[in-house]
């Protein structure tokens, strides 16, 4: 029997570079302006005009290619790449094709696995390439008057960030992006921003393992990563029409849910040239390999660079792990959720509990509200507000479940703290014994039968006795008094 | 004199050019020129534009006797220099005005282009296309 | 007046001789009275005269910016100028005004010199006669002086000016500039230079910025100077030479006199003769100068040696694929969006692009896009592209070779001949004329070395000669001084101020010509 296909993604990410201005002109970034006010003469491609490269656009990219284990190429090139587009005034675009700054990297990535929600799938991909170049313009169509206008504020400087094709799903792809995402915020280099910062296009295709790569679909132009994940929808169309019979063509597709295609390929092969009018790129690997004389403001370290690091997404969650004992599952989620770790770092400065005991509170309370109405972590319930009411927890004023009482009540309130809320709705357990004594009393005098059976070593209903008693308490008893008490 | 003597001797020794060596001329067949056409987007416009590019392949041809075994290419004579890095500061811009006012044709503050996505013609409707523009 | 070198008119300002003013309608007149050269484009009227008045203030309070203040110059029409137009010669741009200087241009204006106008070319530089422009051909000035018009008739059609700078070869030897830039890109300078009987000189790529200069060949344009005389060239160098921000291929000056050593001692130099420059097509006349200059320098103690390029045949075919290469890429920005010629055509963006460059673009530059495209796809990438980028090593490396070697400055023809006239030279298409003539030039380009043009006397057809010395790379100081003494040495009949003998009627002209 033939071997089940497989989807293989390949990923391409354009990161645009967090800095003031564009990579071969003093023109500022911002993100919003009017339209061509942010645009200079080389810009706009005036003939004459020359690139002038930007050093912070460099040390990005160095960073970024350290983050992701990259060997820096200590000399790289840029190169034109030709095609026409309205976006594109110079008719071609500036970037490098032959030597990048960066080679032969790795990403590591975490997922929560389909089977087992709770495990986490550790992976890599390999990063093949990280090349500085120029973004476009920005097309705005007017169908109505049958024109497209052109705003070339957008061209800023990208990393473009090329993946070898060893994903098999929507959901690894997703997966590997965030931690990018993370990793990019972390150095500052890029905002990560998906409906415009990071764009991410994904090459999908099938094959049987062992034979050789089927015809590439595109999807370009994914603004989230939820919508990544669904590029499965794309693998499947694809086994589908392989196993149907029908060809996959070699189309590029907008993404929207019908993958409707977007244009026919010429069969036109964009054509390149080295750009004469930018050396070669020279960066130093340490300070002992300077050329005497340099100017120091000419002068791009490697080994500087990688000592200013900040500490990454991966070093931030095995911290966290040693820092609090909380399991890697767990210290995944804070890292991965914006905020959730800050919150989670103030709460435990403010809370005597177990961090173990604590995580659970953060990470399936307060995100499942969080993601429930989509929001991030602003605080409706601050680190000290929850801080309080584990505490009520801890010392026995509220059983668990009315602590989870609490907290709806706290969430829907915003802003009233978790004691108030326990007096309001009388959620307090009820440690009078002489109060339970007489409930109890009450509920054995009801249920003979019960007792009988408890008497002869069924503990079992024991629990239903209690769980009587919780009824009448509303479930404010306290259960340890209450099963000492009937015992 | 030293002199006279040098220009006999180079005399004997000046060569005749080297196209007598290649008498085929280069063949282009016509999907390569439909493609050329396009990715450039100029046209050979007449027969004459087409024997111009048979004549200047054949004319790199040349090139093909040079020996040139373990030789890296030159993308610049300035291979030895380091590239000029540019401060992070913004110091141009700001001249929407002055661009715009450049074009033949604007929109608001914008340039303009009809749709795009359109690939050109057939070569039969291009030419008449190109001959109906013709200034 | 008007056949002064820079240099001494700088000194008639300060000596109260004449005015900055009184000198920029000297060369206004002169240039209206020369248009049926049609080297200008665009005479900058207004705009000179005003300059003219600012230099003429600051003369009178005794500060003049330096030896440029006050001092015509021209530009040729592929620089930008802010505020005037600037075309290429091409309906591409033919109403373009770009918004700001080339940083050469700048340079002089800051220096005080006066702009009087923008000079003809090629169509974007391509070719060697100044015939191939949208606003017609360049005529050069010898056509109408006495020795050519004696020997040829008075009847005789006009001779071309070389190119591809041939307006500003024709401005400086027409006499309505003093000086001019112009663009050198396989001899584009020197070429018209030589045929034109001016001193053409190009700079060692990278000394001066190319921000603002149109470009041709990235790897290979140098904004080019012309001038009377050596001396003139080494004070424009001055001003014009250093590093550029705005363009990264530059590089620091070697610090340097502006003015030449007024006694230069040839005893310490070594020519070298390379023996492949003696091609097939070398007229008679030129290899006899070649000779006479060589037998100059060596009577005088130099020590001449024969010497060899080996590679040097295949230089013309190597600037060929890499030009062309680089021109597809240069010229794929004029789509008609931002600036230019833009057709009418609305259809599609495609549509609208490659009407626009089919109106705008001249059959030359739109067959140097096709090759070139040729040769960049990706079939034919290594084969030719590649392969022309490592020949052009072998040919750097001949030269390094050379000057390894102890030899100081090379020694060749510029041109093959002299002018040629205009029906003869189009009888060749523009790219086989650009292969033959461009043969001894394009070398110093392709290697990036330092090349200037010097005349040395008029041919049987009394039309200029010149010859070429090449030099070490960042070496350009004494490659001038060695142009100086060279033009001391030949005597090289100034133009004078001629009639023009297009009206054919009173025939009195002051050339004076060496014994």
């Amino acid at each position: 029997a033939s071997q089940q296909l497989v989807g293989v993604v390949g990923l391409e990410v354009h990161a645009q570079i967090n800095s003031n201005t564009k990579l071969f002109s003093g023109s500022p970034v911002r993100f919003s302006a009017p339209p061509n006010s942010l645009v200079s003469f080389f810009d706009a491609s005036l003939p004459g005009t020359l690139p002038m490269l930007n050093r912070r656009c460099v040390e990005a990219a160095v960073m970024t290619g350290l983050a992701l284990n990259c060997t820096i190429n200590k000399k790289s090139y840029f190169d034109r790449k030709h095609y026409f587009y309205a976006d594109l005034p110079a008719g071609y675009q500036i970037t490098q094709q032959r030597k990048p700054i960066a080679v032969d990297g790795v990403l590591t990535y975490s997922y929560f696995g389909e089977k087992k929600r709770s495990q986490m799938i550790r992976k890599s991909v390999q990063i093949k390439q990280i090349q500085l170049e120029q973004d476009s313009g920005k097309s705005l169509h007017d169908d109505d008057r049958s024109q497209t206008l052109i705003d070339l504020n957008r061209a800023v400087g990208l990393m473009e960030l090329v993946m070898e094709p060893e994903m098999k799903s929507g959901e690894e792809a997703a997966a590997a992006i965030r931690e990018l995402q993370l990793i990019l915020q972390a150095l500052g280099t890029c905002q990560g921003n998906m409906s415009g910062q990071l764009r991410v296009d994904a090459n999908v295709s099938v094959h049987r393992p062992g034979e050789p790569l089927g015809i590439r679909t595109e999807v370009k132009n994914i603004n989230s990563i939820r919508y990544l994940a669904r590029a499965i929808y794309e693998i499947q169309r694809q086994i589908d029409a392989v196993q149907s019979g029908r060809a996959v063509q070699n189309e590029t597709r907008a993404y929207d849910s019908k993958s409707v295609p977007m244009r026919e390929k010429e069969g036109l092969q964009d054509y390149f040239m080295p750009e004469p009018n930018l050396p070669a790129l020279i960066v130093y690997e340490d300070n002992a390999s300077l050329p005497t004389g340099i100017d120091p403001s000419q002068a791009v370290v490697v080994q500087k660079i990688k000592d200013r690091l900040p500490e990454l997404p991966g070093v931030k969650r095995d911290r966290l792990v040693q820092t609090y004992g909380i399991l890697p599952e767990h210290s995944f989620t804070l890292v991965n959720e914006d905020g959730l770790m800050e919150y989670f770092e103030t709460l435990m400065k403010t809370t005597q509990r177990e961090p173990r005991k604590v995580i659970g509170w953060v990470t399936n309370e307060l995100l499942g509200h969080l993601k429930q109405r989509d929001m991030s972590v602003s605080q409706p319930i601050s680190p000290a507000h929850l801080a309080e009411l584990l505490k009520l927890q801890e010392t026995g004023r509220i059983s668990s479940s009315a602590a989870k009482q609490v907290f709806q009540e706290m969430w829907r309130s915003g802003g009233k703290t978790a004691w108030q809320i326990v007096q309001e709705q009388e959620l307090g357990l009820v440690h009078d014994s002489a109060q339970l004594h007489s409930i109890c009393q009450k509920v054995v005098d009801s249920h003979p039968d019960e007792v009988h059976a408890v008497r002869n070593g069924n503990k079992k209903v024991l629990n239903k006795l209690i769980g009587l008693v919780q009824k009448e308490t509303k479930g404010r008893a306290d259960p340890v008094l209450v099963k000492e008490i009937l015992q | 004199e030293f002199i006279r003597k040098l220009w006999e001797g180079l005399l004997v020794q000046s060569k005749p050019p080297l196209t007598s060596h290649f008498p085929f001329p280069a063949q282009i067949p016509p999907d390569l020129v439909d493609k050329l056409e396009r990715l450039a987007l100029v046209d050979f416009r007449t027969k004459q534009g087409l024997e111009c590019l048979e004549k200047a392949i054949r004319f790199a041809d040349q090139l093909h006797v040079v020996d040139t075994t373990g030789i890296e290419p030159m993308d610049s004579v300035l291979e030895d220099r380091a590239l000029y890095l540019r401060e992070d500061t913004a110091v141009d811009g700001g001249c929407a005005e002055e661009l715009l006012k450049l074009s033949r044709k604007t929109v608001e503050e914008y340039f303009v282009v009809p749709p795009g996505n359109i690939p050109l013609p057939k070569k039969e409707e291009r030419s008449s296309m190109l001959k109906h523009s013709e200034l | 007046m008007l056949g002064l070198t820079l240099k001494e008119v700088s000194l008639a300002f300060r000596e109260g001789r004449i005015s900055p003013t009184e000198l920029c309608r000297k060369c206004l007149n002169r240039i209206k009275k020369t248009q049926h050269l049609n080297a200008y484009i665009t005479v900058t009227d207004e705009l000179s005269l005003t300059q003219a008045q600012e230099s003429e203030r600051r003369l009178q309070r005794g500060v003049p910016k330096g030896p440029l203040d006050g001092v015509p110059f021209a530009v040729k029409d592929n620089f930008c100028t802010k505020n005037v137009r600037t075309t290429c010669a091409s309906r591409m741009l033919k109403d373009y005004v770009p918004p700001f200087n080339a940083t050469v241009v700048q340079k002089l204006l800051d220096q005080g010199a006066v702009l009087m106008g923008k000079t003809n070319m090629d169509e974007f530089a391509m070719g060697a006669g100044s015939t191939d422009g949208a606003f017609g051909p360049v005529k050069n000035p010898w056509s109408y002086t006495e020795p050519y018009r004696t020997l040829a008739g008075p009847e005789a059609d006009w001779v071309i000016a070389g190119g591809s700078s041939g307006g500003s070869a024709a401005a400086v030897a027409s006499l309505t500039s003093y000086l001019a830039l112009g663009s050198d890109t396989g001899g584009s300078t020197r070429n018209p230079g030589a045929l034109c009987g001016v001193v053409a000189f190009k700079p060692t790529y990278g000394l001066l910025s190319r921000h603002g200069l149109i470009p041709l060949v990235n790897s290979m344009d140098v904004p080019g100077i012309l001038t009377r005389s050596a001396g003139d060239a080494s004070v424009v160098l001055s001003v014009l030479q250093g590093v550029d921000v705005r363009d990264s291929t530059t590089v620091p000056a070697p610090s340097s006199h502006a003015e030449l050593p007024e006694e230069f001692d040839v005893r310490n130099l070594c020519v070298g003769i390379p023996k492949e420059y003696h091609a097939l097509g070398l007229s008679p006349d030129t290899r006899a100068q070649w000779s006479r200059v060589a037998d100059l320098f060596e009577a005088a103690g130099a020590r001449v040696e024969q010497v060899s390029l080996p590679h040097t045949q295949h230089s013309i075919v190597c600037y060929h694929v890499l030009c062309h290469a680089e021109v597809a890429s240069n010229m794929a920005r004029f789509d008609g969006v931002e600036y230019g010629h833009r057709s009418s055509m609305d259809s599609s963006t495609e549509a609208m692009y490659a009407t626009t460059r089919h109106e705008g673009f001249n059959d030359v530059v739109r067959g140097r896009v096709l090759s070139g495209n040729y040769f960049l796809l990706k079939q034919n990438y290594q084969h030719y592209f590649v392969k022309a980028q490592k020949v052009r090593r072998l040919i750097c490396d001949d030269f390094r070779r050379v000057f390894a070697s102890g030899v100081d400055v090379l020694l060749t023809p510029t041109t093959l001949t002299d002018a040629a006239r205009y029906g003869d030279f189009t009888q060749e298409d523009n790219r086989t004329r650009s292969a033959q003539e461009d043969v001894f030039t394009q070398p110093a380009n392709m290697s990036g070395l330092p090349a200037v043009s010097v005349p040395t006397a008029l041919s049987s057809r009394g039309l200029p000669i010149g010859l070429q010395l090449m030099g070490k790379a960042l070496d350009d100081h004494r490659l001038l001084a060695v142009a100086q003494w060279m033009e001391r040495q030949v005597g090289f009949p100034s133009i004078g101020v001629h009639d023009d003998y297009r009206q054919c009627s009173d025939t009195s002209s002051t050339v004076q010509t060496s014994a």
